[in-house]
């Protein structure tokens, strides 16, 4: 008679060997690995500065055809709220996302402006403050915090 | 489909785009897999590097999956096949710096820190007695045990996985686990001085 094979023994589960390895700790994948792996998967973070600059370049096209196309052509260019044309990035101000610039109010424009002080980009504030009283010549101006 | 196993259903589901299937499929084999691939390579960098090749592999090729097996045998072939790169990539480095060094000055030999003789022997000690016998096996016993330990594979899952023989990888199991068992019983015999003195009272 075939004498038992412990191999056989042990594939039908539950022997000694097999209770005393679970047993041992069970290291699992750190955080970061998991996250990485996931992310894999989920593709990566939406890359912000491409994004930035195709808006700038939407933002551009649009205030072109406007001042170009729109009604207020008769207007000098200087009038025109500049500030979106500047920059559209998002650290400057949220309104430089919008998709119709020629629409800022007043108070958007002098916000936007602060916005460039604040960012410590004096010069485009200055030449937008000078921009700004041209266009708006009554307006009181205090520029907002 | 209704033979299909739970796995195999959400690798399919994540091959035709559903991310949830794949987190799902991940929070399930992530420490097994883990398992398998640290205590192969014996090093938690390289066993992360492997690890997240693994899944990049499985990732890149999902839409070529098919459901013919359980889905760990298909996930641990990719595991298998990585570590085999490892190892090539180890022993050309070993080869490569043995050449380089033929002609150098004899001098004390670099090794990482996880492989000097003394941090491995310190190591040994900090694992349990069989971790520790786990360690010692030749890698293709270590890994047929593991996967049948840590995946639940089957002898013909374990030689599909290891492209052997069903023969080899029954041998593999078996020389691992007779020697782990006979390592337990060595370390249970340490631990219990008054039957290792019966013991050697019974041969003396």
């Amino acid at each position: 008679m075939r004498p038992p094979d412990e191999l056989d023994g042990y594939l039908r589960g539950d022997s000694a060997l097999s209770r005393q390895y679970r047993r041992e700790s069970s290291p699992e994948p750190p955080h970061e690995l998991d996250r990485r792996v996931l992310r894999l998967v989920r593709g990566p973070a939406p890359n912000l500065p491409p994004l930035a600059f195709a808006a700038s370049v939407l933002l551009s096209v649009a205030l072109v055809l406007a001042i170009v196309f729109g009604p207020q052509s008769s207007k000098r260019a200087d009038e025109a709220p500049h500030l979106v044309r500047a920059s559209a990035r998002a650290d400057v101000s949220p309104l430089l996302y919008s998709s119709d610039p020629v629409r800022l109010t007043p108070r958007q424009w002098l916000a936007d402006i602060a916005a460039l002080r604040r960012a410590g980009r004096n010069g485009e504030a200055d030449a937008e403050m000078r921009r700004f009283r041209a266009a708006y010549p009554d307006y009181p101006v205090g520029e907002p915090k | 489909m209704e033979s299909l196993d739970e796995d195999a259903r959400l690798m399919l589901r994540y091959r035709d785009g559903d991310a949830d299937a794949f987190a799902a499929l991940y929070a399930r084999h992530k420490g097994p897999l883990y398992r398998y691939l640290l205590r192969q390579v014996r090093n938690a960098g390289a066993a992360a590097d492997l690890f997240q090749d693994v899944w990049s592999r499985l990732i890149a090729t999902r839409g070529r999956y098919v459901a013919r097996a359980k889905f760990a045998t298909y996930l641990f072939h990719i595991a298998h096949n990585c570590m085999v790169d490892f190892f090539r990539r180890d022993l050309r480095l070993h080869q490569t710096a043995r050449i380089e060094d033929a002609d150098a000055p004899a001098s004390e030999p670099e090794v990482p820190e996880h492989q000097r003789p003394d941090r491995v022997a310190e190591l040994l000690e900090q694992q349990s007695a069989l971790l520790a016998a786990l360690s010692r096996l030749p890698q293709e016993q270590r890994e047929a045990f593991l996967l049948h330990e840590e995946s639940g594979l089957t002898v013909e899952e374990i030689a599909r996985v290891t492209q052997v023989g069903l023969e080899t990888a029954k041998s593999r199991l078996r020389y691992a686990v007779r020697k782990l068992k006979q390592s337990m019983l060595a370390a249970e015999i340490e631990d219990s001085p008054p039957l290792r003195a019966r013991q050697l009272k019974a041969v003396n």
